[in-house]
């Protein structure tokens, strides 16, 4: 009896902690909900959207429209079909990642067909995303079964360009930049996150600024000292998916390495925010999830953009990870340099200056 | 060059006042401390004496009132690094060797490396833990750790020193070695302010001020403090003052 009595003490004293924590209380509650809900959207989602050209110089057969037909069999969202004459323009356009795939119909595409000679289909593609090139390929096959079904099987091929990426481009080489961009984000979070607060837990942060530093100061000496260890980091990690996986590595393993980098200093910028903005290690912990659930789910890191729903489709440029990934995934796979990741650049700079100012801010109201 | 005009007290308020909500900490405490002296902030827990500290060297901002500090107003940035504290709090890095944590504070109060190593034998001798200079603090008994926070506080031998409650949990030899040591830096011309709860400590001070939930109930030499109220030791007399009521600014 009194060793259950003991029992329930604990627990009961474990229960009033969380029930003065409010802060605490809030996450437990809303932490699991919010990952069920993003979890829920964006596990079921369908590549749709994929910004496809259309240039259709088939001039028929008497009757016949067979790439009209095609055309009128692509079914659901997948495709964005956007009606183009030039294949010229289609593939510069798809050079410059503003559409992922272009479908050509050659003049004579419906009289060889209707006259038994092998014709083609001319896709050209980015091929850097496996999940966008199998969403294309299996989505115009479905619409050619579709169209010649019951008749004699046509004898049709692909005529695969690829502006980027090869037939050769594994699911790995696509992942790797996201997942080198969430290692990153993993551990710098992890370190950031404790760091200010454990300052204040242990009375040195009051002791430091009784001295002539300054919280900008603090900051930024904090943030030096976790770039050393960001570079070690992502060394190790870039590395490691050079070395044991053999990813292909289009562009400029300097620029990958120095955009990881802006990318971990922005972390570290969140990571202390948060940091200086928790009462306690426990409410600074909580606030990993928070950051990495989003960073999993809505950045393309896992599956494209172009396979998160619509509606949650903003949030996603709202999460760092998306422009790291982005301009990895270009560097890496396409080759682009500063020119054509400029976006992304401009995006990771401005996240690391507003984090690490924030940070200032709210070290100085801890004073 | 002129020479700087001198400021008589290292420490002067007037109407400092601070509020944290309903709650008031200190309550328009107008008071001097001159330089060159062993101050005592006396008072039961809840008086205001962490709160004036804190004050003063501009950790918090007042809700009203001023003060200087060296001549400086707050916040006192300019005369930071003549100023040495040690809080209630040990704030001793436990994952850094004692002279790494030294040498971290002389650094931020501008001290050059040469200076830093130099002090650092001084002090540590002085705090009697020369021999655990390159022990990492986590190793340290409690007492330890103080000394490695007083030994912070004093390495860029400042003028003026704020100590918060420095003798709590140390032993009554090394509280002897304390004390001899404050009489010495006052001899030398620097200040030292001791916050403390213990009214016998406090008597060794060549000046006392008596603190009762955030107002000034008393400032003089424990003798007259002592002879005003008819008592004989400062816990009397701090009762007799706290039954009066009065209040002397």
């Amino acid at each position: 009896m009194s060793a259950a009595r003991r029992v329930l003490a604990v627990a009961r004293k474990s229960l009033s902690q969380f029930r003065h924590d409010r802060r605490t209380l809030g996450f437990v509650i809303a932490m699991p909900l919010l990952m069920v809900i993003v979890f829920g959207y964006t596990f079921g989602g369908q590549v749709h959207d994929v910004r496809t050209f259309v240039i259709n110089d088939d001039v028929g057969s008497g009757n016949d429209h067979f790439a009209d037909q095609v055309l009128a069999n692509i079914a659901g969202d997948t495709l964005n079909l956007v009606p183009a004459t030039d294949a010229n323009f289609a593939r510069a356009e798809i050079s410059a990642g503003r559409a992922w795939a272009a479908l050509v119909f050659p003049a004579n595409f419906s009289a060889r067909l209707a006259a038994r000679n092998t014709t083609t289909i001319g896709v050209i593609i980015d091929g850097s995303s496996p999940p966008i090139v199998s969403a294309v390929f299996g989505t115009l096959r479905a619409a050619v079964e579709k169209t010649f079904a019951g008749g004699v099987r046509a004898p049709l091929s692909l005529d695969l360009d690829y502006v980027y990426g090869s037939a050769d481009t594994r699911f790995i080489d696509s992942f790797a930049p996201g997942v080198v961009a969430l290692a990153v984000l993993m551990v710098t979070t992890i370190f950031s996150v404790i760091i200010v607060v454990r300052e204040k837990s242990a009375g040195t942060l009051e002791r430091l600024f009784s001295t002539p530093l300054r919280p900008v100061e603090l900051i930024f000496g904090h943030a030096l000292a976790l770039s050393v260890i960001a570079v070690l980091q992502s060394t190790v990690v870039l590395g490691a998916a050079l070395l044991l996986f053999q990813i292909q590595v289009v562009g400029n393993i300097a620029l990958a390495f120095s955009v990881l980098l802006l990318f971990a200093v922005g972390n570290q910028g969140l990571g202390m925010m948060l940091s200086a903005a928790a009462k306690n290690e426990l409410q600074a912990v909580q606030t990993i999830p928070l950051i990495l659930f989003p960073s999993i789910l809505l950045t393309g890191v896992f599956f494209p953009l172009e396979a998160i729903p619509s509606g949650l489709r903003p949030l996603s440029y709202a999460v760092p990870l998306t422009y790291a990934g982005d301009a990895l995934h270009s560097i890496m796979l396409r080759g682009w340099g500063p020119a054509e990741i400029w976006l992304d650049l401009v995006a990771l700079i401005v996240y690391a200056f507003l984090t690490l100012l924030g940070a200032a801010v709210l070290v100085r109201r801890q004073a | 060059m002129p020479a700087p005009p001198k400021v008589k007290s290292a420490i002067a308020c007037r109407d400092l006042t601070k509020r944290f909500g309903r709650i008031e900490a200190l309550g328009g405490l107008t008071m001097t401390v001159p330089r060159g002296v062993t101050f005592g902030l006396l008072g039961p827990n809840g008086a205001g004496k962490t709160t004036s500290i804190r004050l003063w060297l501009g950790l918090t901002a007042p809700t009203s009132g001023k003060a200087s500090i060296l001549g400086e107003p707050l916040p006192p940035t300019a005369v930071l690094p003549r100023i040495g504290y040690m809080p209630q709090d040990l704030a001793v890095y436990l994952d850094l060797t004692v002279a790494e944590n030294l040498a971290l504070f002389g650094r931020l109060v501008g001290m050059t490396e040469d200076a830093i190593e130099r002090r650092t034998g001084e002090v540590l001798k002085l705090v009697d833990i020369a021999d655990r200079r390159d022990d990492m603090a986590s190793t340290l008994s409690g007492g330890m750790r103080r000394r490695t926070s007083l030994a912070a506080a004093l390495l860029h031998d400042p003028d003026l020193l704020l100590l918060d409650e420095p003798t709590v949990g140390v032993d009554p030899e090394l509280r002897a070695a304390f004390w001899s040591f404050f009489r010495e830096l006052t001899a030398r011309g620097r200040t030292v302010v001791i916050t403390t709860h213990y009214m016998e400590e406090a008597a060794k001070c060549d000046l006392v001020a008596l603190l009762h939930q955030g107002r000034l109930l008393a400032r003089d030499t424990p003798a007259n403090i002592k002879a005003s109220t008819h008592s004989e030791n400062l816990d009397d007399a701090f009762l007799a003052l706290v039954r009066e009521g009065k209040v002397v600014a």
